[in-house]
């Protein structure tokens, strides 16, 4: 069966885990990146902006920056404004907590579609007890210079235990902050939120409230609540039949098949980017795959081991 | 997906005439970014890193 991605010569979006490194230490983190977390292996500066030439140059319209924070990434302004000049349209994301007046106007030149930073909480105890490290008055000082500097502000909110009971209070905060979206769903089994699962998943009841809470709020206002797929289970069947035509490049230059499992199919630094996608789509063929994202389907639990990277053979 | 182009030695002498193969390259939709639409920014992946 043919897919969209066989007609395509190159991803709809691209997105780019700059670093594993982060200022913040978030229980829900589905990257397992915190402080001092930056993997031996990463991209650098000049291997960065070699990948970075190469998406330009294939003709991916849009790429998001991301990571762990990638505005601790030591070539973020690099990467960002080498893509920038080269037409490609960016997104970023980030915890705001490095964001100022300065940096806002700095990223203001650039072509950005949206810049987008988490608002886990609406007091700062509860956004300090699900983001150590972090305070939201920094993220809110965050959201409102880029408001000022002119960029699309776009919020997302990872609902734990410890902040599920403050949704609603978050969305309204948005819309006063000029959001034009909010993002959200149900919290994602990978990574750090996979180890301390038992301790930071919301029980059935509390998503119950939150799902008729986005229901009501998505009624009225000019801000979008976007929410749906709800569950990454919902996104993975049908991934199987419609794969999706973005790619995520993880900090080392892998490339991921599906966020949710471990399965590279490429090596930026042994394949060129075309190449790359090119591996991607034969990846969506071969049965490991389908069977994988089944096997997954089946226990969620398995999403777990999404971070521990495989390199499968899909080579031509 | 291309094809899979098998070639096979010819038995007797090579004819006069060739069947097209197809072409080595297909013509490939360049992405736009109008393409990328809501259901591409939905994936939970992408809208809650």
């Amino acid at each position: 069966m043919a897919h969209r991605i066989d007609s395509l010569g190159a991803p709809l979006l691209v997105t780019w885990q700059l670093t594993r490194d982060c200022d913040l230490a978030c229980l829900h983190c589905c990257t397992d990146s915190a402080p001092g977390k930056r993997l031996r292996d990463e991209l650098d500066a000049g291997e960065a902006l070699r990948v970075a030439g190469e998406i330009a140059a294939a003709g991916v319209p849009y790429v998001m920056l991301a990571g762990g924070e990638p505005l601790v990434s030591p070539h973020f302004w690099a990467v960002a404004e080498s893509l920038g000049a080269a037409g490609v349209t960016l997104k970023i994301e980030t915890n705001g907590q490095k964001v100022d007046t300065a940096v806002a106007e700095r990223l203001a030149r650039l072509p950005i579609r949206s810049v987008q930073v988490s608002l886990d909480g609406d007091t700062e105890a509860v956004y300090a007890r699900q983001r150590p490290g972090g305070t939201l008055e920094r993220a809110h000082a965050a959201c409102r210079a880029l408001v000022a500097a002119g960029l699309p502000l776009e919020i997302t909110f990872a609902p734990t235990r410890f902040n599920i009971h403050e949704a609603g209070a978050v969305i309204e905060r948005s819309r006063s902050l000029g959001a034009f979206r909010f993002n959200t769903g149900r919290l994602m089994r990978i990574g750090t939120a996979a180890r301390h699962w038992s301790k930071v998943e919301p029980d059935e009841a509390a998503y119950a409230a939150f799902r008729s809470l986005l229901a009501g709020e998505s009624s009225h206002g000019d801000m979008e609540l976007l929410y749906e797929p709800f569950t990454l289970q919902e996104a993975m069947r049908s991934s199987l039949g419609e794969p999706p035509a973005t790619l995520l490049v993880l900090p080392n230059g892998w490339v991921k098949v599906s966020a949710a499992l471990p399965h590279i199919c490429a090596d930026l630094r042994q394949r060129n980017f075309a190449q790359a996608w090119d591996d991607y789509r034969r990846a969506w063929y071969d049965a490991t795959m389908a069977s994988a994202i089944r096997s997954a389907l089946e226990d969620e639990g398995r999403h777990a081991q999404a971070n521990s990277w495989q390199m499968m053979s899909v080579t031509a | 997906m291309s094809e899979k182009v098998t070639m096979e030695k010819p038995k007797s002498a090579e004819p006069t005439t060739r069947k097209p193969l197809p072409s080595d390259k297909p013509q490939w939709e360049t992405p736009k970014m109008e393409d990328v639409s809501e259901e591409v920014m939905a994936q939970p992946y992408i809208r809650f890193t």
